[in-house]
């Protein structure tokens, strides 16, 4: 009995502290959202509404019959809303940007997990010295690579092309890294088993790395498409041509030179996490627990 | 006889501007330019593609591709072009700007000296002409000017009580003592900003006779700079009459202090130009009851201020022929009429004296009144190395404005990194 | 050799594609990183000057106090990045399906906005006059800070920002790794007596190990590169009190145009940090491997 108190107390105590800490944490990205949907003259305004005046408005001006003072609340909230969608290419930097973190998504998924169950499981000569010279350029930071990495694209011609965004991304290392640390703790005695089976090599890196490491690709799905969708320096850099701008690119083409639209920034923002929020969300059903080795003996 | 001479300069004036058009160059100018002012479709890149496509109709076989840019990574984006050996043909300069050394040491820009006559030049404003010239050669052409003036928000000057200065003149007593008369019930009098790139405060540095270089050498370490910055520095300190955050890097702050609308609470502030049009523009920092000032006078006697020049430069070009075209397309771009409508709409002053003729700022009495300050507008140094020796003395600034350092020490700090950038 | 590489065919197989990719977009632009770092790079006319790139970031006053600015933030950053994610991913482990979910999208979703719009948000919260901060301190009846603009406070700011700012890629990454550790491995030890705390510190916690030091590492590299919270925040400064190193070498790059300095800066990162992840991979011996 004592002991089943005692863990409810806990309980209740972790589900205090992460809640808290979850508020706090979620205080920039509620402010980056409250900001987006802020009348124009209430965006930045300093001690901040916390609650947008069309939210604690809205309901009040209707009920009491204002129907015009509320409409005006609501077109105040969403004119910056207004201007991306209406009169900018911004449809067009959604679709770039989705078609670039879709293909690095996958592309990086699939190529990353092979070269990570080769790493993790198999034996070559030479194994630990690509694993760790490849992981080592993890160390030289990116902007010294901008100059070499434009005059590579620029060799290859891809410039202005979507390939110029794409295959610097597919070539990033980390997921390497991530996956083989994360497929090292699969039992090797499955690998063996399969192969007993009569299954091939890549059979057995389909049908049995893959399923295993779900949790493992989809954090990593996850990771990747966070980096593709905000990267942001390098496609202004490798491609020129507005017809392939991205989101991050071509928001940022639409600010002033000397003062900083905040209500076009964070509506900007609000628009561009959706999609990741959305990827989020469906990646997480592949981390259940417990799903993957249940049939397993060791 | 008379037919016949007529109709031989015809035909020889015709073979001459055909038989000139049919050798003409022909190719693609790729040209990068960054957001102005906005049409009515808030498309802010409307001016430099109609200029494109006046330009492609009158030089059929010409095709100019734009490349839009964002202002603040424009000069990162081409120092790596220019890395890669893959520049542009034409690239903007913002109007707080000047040409950059760094480019020029590299041989990548193309000096425009025999492109224009001395006539055409004598046109220019020679302050625009000087911030394109370096070792005595023309380096790209100036077509929008900025300065930098006092913002004076006469609300607060009401609600205190106090005179603004008579036609926008004074001395600095007379600015110490408006400033700490504007200081009351939560309100400040001035404040400013300290930040690499941006010299909004520095002609109060000047006010006393003091430069950062003076014959090659370190200066702000003079007494008269010592005892101008020791002055703007005691208006916090001592008058308290700027808030604590004066002379921080906080350059959105500053504007919001002053401009933004429920913000209010400092009266007065140094800006350059653009601001003006921004605070009366109707939107959440428009102020209706705004005036520009000059900067105090200190012993100088002067009303000293630092002023910038935007423009186009062109980037090394192999063949001439091509050279030609894109220089007559720059020159394309920076007419009397194109810097008439840069000074309506995007609020610069003209670097052409024929431009000012077209008195362009006759319903715009600020603008009127700031433009007359660039007779006293100087250039930030032009030293090959003046962005490290500007972030060295900017470094010292932030940490004096701070009460870190001495107006002194840190000036003497200052003199020991610039010396061996100026070598 | 020839005979095991021979047998390790398929295995050079399934890196080929990725490492191909390696040679051309990574590979090949550090070894052009490496070498401008021996020259003084310039558009027309590059020269070799041996090691002086080197010998200067020696004698720059600048860069060391870049080095130091970089090290007070990444001995707090680094740490504690992966700790507290350790922390949360542990206490949201053990709770009920749909709490895990609510909780794992909570500490993982501050992230998705880009460290432009988090350090813009973060920026009006150490607003002197207006920010959050400061309302809180004033609310306590203490003193305003001037947190962004004294040498004393702007880097203690960046560091609280990024601390603050949950590492929701770790709490994800911890809890697929936990999602993995077999139930039965706990159900054997919940036979033998051991309670929760004894269970998380000799089961969780080693079987944790490979994503422990992937995140040490990454976590390394990170704070050691830290460059766009300094460069949207405080520029570098007041001063140089916020000058990181990869500011530096932003700097030296794009705006001085000097690669070659800013490449032997960065050889010189590289290594301190290859230094590091060597040194942490011994510590944290990452050869585990579940029994099932």
């Amino acid at each position: 009995m004592k002991r089943i108190r005692a863990s409810r107390l806990g309980l209740l105590l972790m589900y205090a502290v992460l809640t808290i800490w979850a508020v706090i944490s979620l205080i920039p990205l509620y402010w980056v959202f409250t900001t987006a949907f802020q009348q124009p003259n209430e965006v930045q305004i300093m001690p901040p509404k916390f609650i947008p005046t069309v939210v604690s408005r809205y309901l009040p001006l209707r009920l009491t019959g204002q129907k015009e003072a509320a409409q005006a609340l609501v077109d105040g909230a969403l004119e910056s809303f207004r201007l991306l969608f209406q009169r900018t290419d911004m449809v067009r930097w959604f679709m770039n940007s989705a078609l670039i973190a879709v293909s690095a998504t996958a592309g990086v998924l699939f190529l990353d997990s092979m070269a990570a169950f080769s790493f993790a499981k198999k034996q070559f000569p030479g194994r630990e010295f690509i694993f760790w010279l490849m992981i080592s350029t993890m160390m030289i930071p990116g902007q010294v690579l901008l100059v070499p990495m434009f005059m590579v694209v620029r060799n290859l011609g891809i410039v202005n092309t979507p390939w110029a965004i794409l295959l610097p991304q597919l070539s990033m290392v980390f997921g390497v890294f991530l996956l083989r640390q994360f497929m090292s703790t699969i039992p090797s005695e499955l690998i063996e088993a399969a192969r007993i089976d009569g299954a091939g090599e890549f059979g057995i890196y389909w049908r049995v790395m893959l399923p295993l490491a779900k949790p493992g690709l989809a954090t990593l799905g996850i990771l990747t498409f966070s980096a593709s969708w905000n990267s942001f320096l390098w496609p202004l850099i490798a491609v020129q041509k507005s017809e392939w701008f991205t989101l991050p690119v071509g928001l940022k083409t639409l600010q002033d030179q000397n003062l900083v639209n905040y209500g076009l920034l964070m509506s900007g923002a609000a628009v561009a996490a959706v999609p990741m929020i959305i990827v989020f969300l469906s990646f997480q059903k592949y981390f259940i627990r417990g799903l993957t080795l249940g049939g397993v003996k060791g | 006889m008379k037919r016949l001479v007529g109709g031989i300069i015809i035909v020889l004036l015709l073979v001459a501007f055909t038989g000139f058009s049919l050798a003409d160059w022909k190719g693609t100018i790729t040209i990068w330019d960054a957001p102005r002012w906005p049409d009515e479709n808030d498309d802010k890149f409307h001016w430099i593609k109609g200029k494109i496509a006046e330009f492609e109709e009158l030089n059929p076989g010409v095709k100019i591709e734009l490349i839009e840019t964002p202002w603040a990574e424009l000069g990162d984006k081409l120092s790596i072009a220019i890395a890669g050996r893959a520049w542009p043909d034409l690239v903007p300069v913002d109007i707080s700007g000047a040409i950059n050394k760094g480019h020029l040491d590299q041989g990548v820009v193309e000096p425009l000296d025999d492109f224009f006559t001395a006539e055409e030049l004598a046109d220019f404003v020679p302050g625009a002409l000087a911030a394109y010239s370096y070792n005595d050669k023309l380096w790209g052409i100036p077509t929008s000017m900025s300065v930098h003036v006092m913002l004076l928000n006469l609300d607060h000057f009401e609600a205190a009580g106090v005179e603004p200065p008579k036609d926008g003149k004074w001395t600095w007593d007379e600015f110490v003592e408006t400033a700490k008369a504007l200081t009351r019930e939560g309100n400040y009098g001035f404040t400013t900003y300290i930040l690499k790139g941006y010299y909004e405060a520095w002609p109060f540095f000047y006010m006393d006779g003091g430069r950062p270089i003076v014959d090659g050498k370190f200066a702000f370490d003079s007494p008269e700079a010592i005892s101008a910055i020791q002055k703007l520095v005691d208006l916090k300190f001592v008058h308290g009459a700027a808030p604590i955050e004066m002379g921080s890097a906080d350059v959105g702050g500053a504007f919001q202090a002053l401009a933004r609308e429920g913000q209010r609470h400092v009266a007065m502030g140094p800006w350059n130009s653009w601001a003006i049009a921004t605070v009366s523009t109707e939107g959440v920092n428009y102020l209706p009851n705004v005036m520009v000032a000059e900067y105090p006078v200190g012993d100088s006697g002067k009303p000293v201020t630092i002023g910038g020049a935007g423009g186009w430069v062109i980037m090394k070009q192999p063949n001439k022929e091509k050279l030609a075209k894109v220089v007559e397309f720059a020159k394309f771009l920076s007419t009397a009429e194109e810097q008439y409508k840069f000074a309506r709409f995007y609020g610069t002053f003209p670097s052409r004296f024929s431009t000012m003729e077209m008195d362009p700022f006759a319903d715009q009495p600020l603008m009127k009144r700031a433009m007359e300050m660039l007779e006293f507008a100087e250039a930030v140094p032009d030293h090959p190395n003046w962005a490290q020796i500007d972030e060295r003395i900017q470094a010292e600034l932030q940490l004096i404005f701070a009460g870190e350092k001495t107006v002194e020490q840190g000036m003497q700090d200052a003199a020991r990194a610039v010396e061996r950038l100026l070598r | 050799m020839l005979k095991q590489i021979w047998r390790g065919r398929s295995g050079y197989l399934f890196i080929l594609p990725k490492f191909a990719l390696f040679i051309v977009f990574v590979f090949i632009p550090i070894l052009w990183s490496f070498l401008v770092s021996f020259q003084e790079y310039r558009v027309f006319d590059t020269v070799w000057v041996g090691l002086d790139n080197f010998r200067d970031a020696f004698s720059d006053d600048i860069f060391w106090m870049a080095v130091q600015n970089t090290l007070r933030y990444a001995v707090v950053v680094m740490p504690s990045t992966v700790i507290i994610a350790l922390i949360l991913a542990s206490l949201i482990n053990p709770l009920r399906r749909s709490a895990q979910t609510f909780f794992r999208a909570a500490f993982y979703l501050p992230t998705v906005a880009s460290t432009v719009v988090l350090s813009m948000v973060w920026r009006w919260i150490f607003q002197t006059r207006f920010g959050l901060a400061n309302y809180f301190l004033a609310s306590l009846g203490l003193e305003p800070i001037n947190w962004l603009h004294s040498s004393e406070w702007a880097m203690r700011s960046v560091i609280t920002m990024a601390v603050l700012t949950p590492p929701g890629m770790g709490v994800i990454l911890y809890l697929a790794a936990m999602s993995s550790i077999p139930d039965s491995l706990y159900e054997a030890a919940t036979i033998d007596g051991a309670n929760r705390l004894v269970q998380w510190w000799r089961i969780t916690l080693p079987l944790l190990k490979p994503t422990t030091l992937y995140l040490m590492i990454v976590s390394t590299i990170g704070s050691f590169q830290v460059f766009d919270q300094v460069m949207l925040m405080t520029q570098g400064g007041p001063g140089y009190a916020t000058t990181t190193i990869v500011h530096r070498i932003y700097q030296t790059a794009f705006r001085d145009f000097q690669f070659g300095y800013a490449g032997a800066m960065s050889m010189l990162l590289f290594f301190a940090i290859i230094v590091l992840a060597l040194i942490q991979s011994r510590l944290v011996t990452s050869d585990v491997e579940y029994k099932g």
